[in-house]
């Protein structure tokens, strides 16, 4: 029964159905609904691969399931619901609609058994959570969602002529491990690396994410990233080269993230240095790393959604998500800061908050296979991660100095969210087993050492102090309105300029060259009006005579010529 | 810990708020805390909110500051009374974590303050049709005020 149709249909219907019901709370139970129910089919689905259908003449796999499907496949229900119920009070249909498809899209990528289908999912999630961005319904947004689309179609695309090298190679469309090295193979890793945000292919993250809707960041910040992460885990788990990619990637947003001023972009670095973690895990590509990866992947869904529900809930009460705007909002808003600190103590990996049990899975891994440079980079980055998303977002929106916003608490469905996915965050961290239960392989793995909880701490507290005695020295750097470069301003201000420049040579060196033809043609024209014009010599005897006549020389020649030949 | 307040720029939500209402903007904040501001009751505010109120006075950041600073010596300490099993030889070294943290944070403050001397431009960089430089719609926002 449960076999019967493929999960992402589950949403796909439900999408259609949602038009039928007017707006109003049986809408918002029906985005509710649909998560829960697609969750129990996942949990309720053996292992296998069902749904085969045949597509000229390929054979496509709708539904492989096995246990690291699954556990992204839960998770991704368990992201679209908690995303809903934050967005409980959206009355905007193309929101409901794009949240669906775009959840609906995600899991049937993660369940797609073959490359032909991930591709139709991968693009389903493009065009459906542009959507997202576009709703904000500003000039702004619809430019950003413009180039968001451009990438991620890009990416599709890419995948598609990867999949279509690596059928004429192999003759299979199968989605299964893959070795770098020819240009298919190159060209699916380029693809799937786009959507995982790598370094320099990085930044369609942090410019559109922060231009969603305040509900449409949360549900953005689930899916896409996590599809590529898992996508990664199936097809290139023990690519070396992805341990450096990955530790680049876990650097660099933390500099970028620390002098950011808009949270939700902050939150968008943050979520790029995550990423970067999980992505060091697959590159290891053992059993316990890519059980560190996909518990990583399940508890930063979590916490990233939290973080970005609590300054969504800002940004919805007090219309701005800038730091230098904010501050001493826990006067008025103290559920919502507390919900936000416990987002903040999971994303730094307190002990007893999600990710301290998931990410020294990686870590561990990374020291095991013996990368001690690479294990030194993702402390420093776990210290950073301290930095901008432990300690940045809730102290300059909830405490620090006081902004003088006094808005009302975050509305009541919005605090369930929070309050439902920091439970989560807590339990996680408390009691590991079921998540561990949950992933591709047997986990041997026991977080609460006093080694690890130690030495944890040890790196929290001190770099927590180094966060007071910089503040108390005044060199912390302030929040001020600003933006930062990155490389989105090679396409948004330096190629736009380049072409206008190139352009501008173009249409001079076109008019130069049209200006010196129209004279030359304009001097054949006058020469001959000179002459022949009515005005000219030769139209002073000019009766009809002569053009009979004429025509007459020429017929004569031509019938010479025509005699002669 | 209060930090040095930003100054009021023109347009600003903190600008507005001053024009409109003669409210003070965070730039007259002292850092006494929140009885400061006129018209503001705190009595109206959310029981953990007044509850919270009693921690940010610049006494208890000092409590908490000198409080952090003994738990981590009380951290570097724990060090010495467990075996390490770490895989590398430096993290046997007592307080390896903590070292590392404090040294790696200040580093990463001090080079992120350099880094933005590189890459920061006015909030209208990229014209006025990004993002950046728009307000966010008012008709999907639910600017409430606390006592309103």
């Amino acid at each position: 029964m449960v076999e019967t149709l493929p999960t992402a249909f589950l949403f796909i219907v439900a999408a259609l159905v949602l038009l039928a019901i007017p707006q109003g709370k049986a809408r918002g139970v029906l985005l509710l609904a649909v998560p829960l129910l697609a969750a129990w089919q996942v949990w309720s689905l053996p292992m296998g691969t069902f749904q085969q259908v045949n597509f000229f003449g390929f054979t496509l796999d709708l539904m492989r399931v096995d246990k690291l499907s699954r556990v992204f496949g839960l998770i991704f229900c368990l992201a679209a619901f908690l995303g809903n119920l934050y967005a409980w009070h959206v009355r905007d249909t193309i929101q409901q609609v794009a949240a669906l498809l775009y959840a609906g899209a995600a899991i049937g990528a993660v369940f797609a058994g073959d490359l032909i289908t991930l591709f139709f999912y991968w693009e389903g999630t493009a065009i459906a959570s542009v959507f997202l961005i576009w709703a904000r319904r500003t000039e702004g947004a619809y430019h950003t969602g413009m180039r968001y689309l451009i990438i991620q179609i890009a990416s599709g695309v890419i995948l598609l002529a990867g999949s279509a090298f690596l059928y004429r190679e192999t003759g299979s469309i199968a989605f299964e491990r893959m070795t770098l090295g020819s240009l298919g193979t190159w060209l699916i890793f380029l693809s799937f690396g786009i959507k995982c945000a790598f370094p320099l292919l990085h930044n369609w993250l942090q410019d559109s994410y922060p231009a969603a809707t305040v509900t449409g960041t949360v549900i953005l910040s689930a899916f896409t990233t996590k599809l590529a992460v898992y996508a990664l885990a199936r097809g290139f788990a023990g690519t070396e080269i992805l341990i450096y990619i990955g530790a680049v990637m876990t650097l660099f947003p933390i500099f970028f993230a620390e002098i950011e001023n808009d949270l939700r972009r902050v939150l968008a670095y943050s979520l790029n240095n995550q990423l970067g973690f999980m992505v060091v895990g697959i590159g290891v590509g053992t059993e316990m790393a890519l059980n560190g990866t996909a518990s990583h992947a399940f508890a930063h869904i979590l916490y990233k959604a939290l973080l970005f529900m609590s300054v969504g809930a800002v940004l919805f009460r007090t219309g701005t998500s800038k730091a230098s705007e904010l501050g001493g909002l826990y006067r008025t808003m103290p559920r919502t800061a507390m919900f936000c600190l416990v987002g903040a103590a999971s994303i730094s990996a307190f002990p007893l908050f999600s990710g301290f049990v998931t990410k020294s899975l990686i870590l561990d891994e990374t020291a095991a296979a013996h990368y001690p440079i690479i294990w030194g980079a993702l402390v420093f980055a776990s210290a950073g991660v301290l930095s901008h998303s432990g300690i940045k977002i809730p102290y300059f929106t909830f405490f620090a100095h006081d902004s003088g916003l006094r808005p009302k608490e975050a509305p009541i469905h919005m605090q369930l969210a929070m309050g439902l996915t920091a439970f989560l965050c807590i339990f996680i961290g408390v009691y590991p087993d079921p998540l561990y239960a949950l992933l591709p392989y047997p986990v041997e793995f026991h977080p609460y050492t006093m080694g690890h909880v130690v030495g944890q701490l040890q790196l929290l507290c001190f770099a927590l102090l180094a966060f007071g005695v910089l503040m108390r020295t005044g060199i912390h750097p302030p929040e001020i309105r600003a933006v930062n470069l990155d490389t989105d301003v090679v396409y948004r201000w330096f190629l736009p300029r380049v072409i206008a420049v190139v352009g501008g040579w173009i249409a001079r060196v076109w008019t130069a060259n049209l200006d010196l033809l129209s004279k030359s043609v304009m001097g054949v024209w006058s020469g001959l009006n000179r002459t022949h014009g009515p005005e000219g010599k030769l139209a002073k005897n000019w009766p009809t005579g002569s053009m009979v006549l004429w025509l007459a020389v020429f017929l004569g020649i031509a019938l010479i010529v025509d005699f002669a030949s | 810990m209060a930090r040095k307040t930003a100054k009021t720029l023109p347009g600003t939500l903190a600008d507005k708020r001053a024009k409109a209402g003669g409210k003070t903007g965070p730039k007259t904040q002292v850092k006494t805390g929140h009885k400061t501001r006129k018209g503001d009751d705190p009595s109206h505010y959310p029981l953990l909110g007044r509850a919270l109120l009693g921690i940010d006075t610049p006494k208890s950041a000092n409590v908490i500051f000198w409080g952090l600073a003994a738990l981590c010596v009380v951290l570097f300490l724990l060090d010495f009374t467990y075996d390490k099993h770490g895989h590398f030889e430096v993290e046997h070294i007592p307080g390896f974590y903590g070292i590392y943290g404090y040294v790696m944070f200040t580093g990463l403050i001090l080079v992120a303050k350099a880094l933005r001397v590189l890459i920061k431009r006015p909030e209208d960089f990229y014209g006025d049709k990004a993002v950046d430089s728009e307000a966010y719609p008012e008709d999907q926002l639910a600017r409430i005020k606390n006592d309103g």
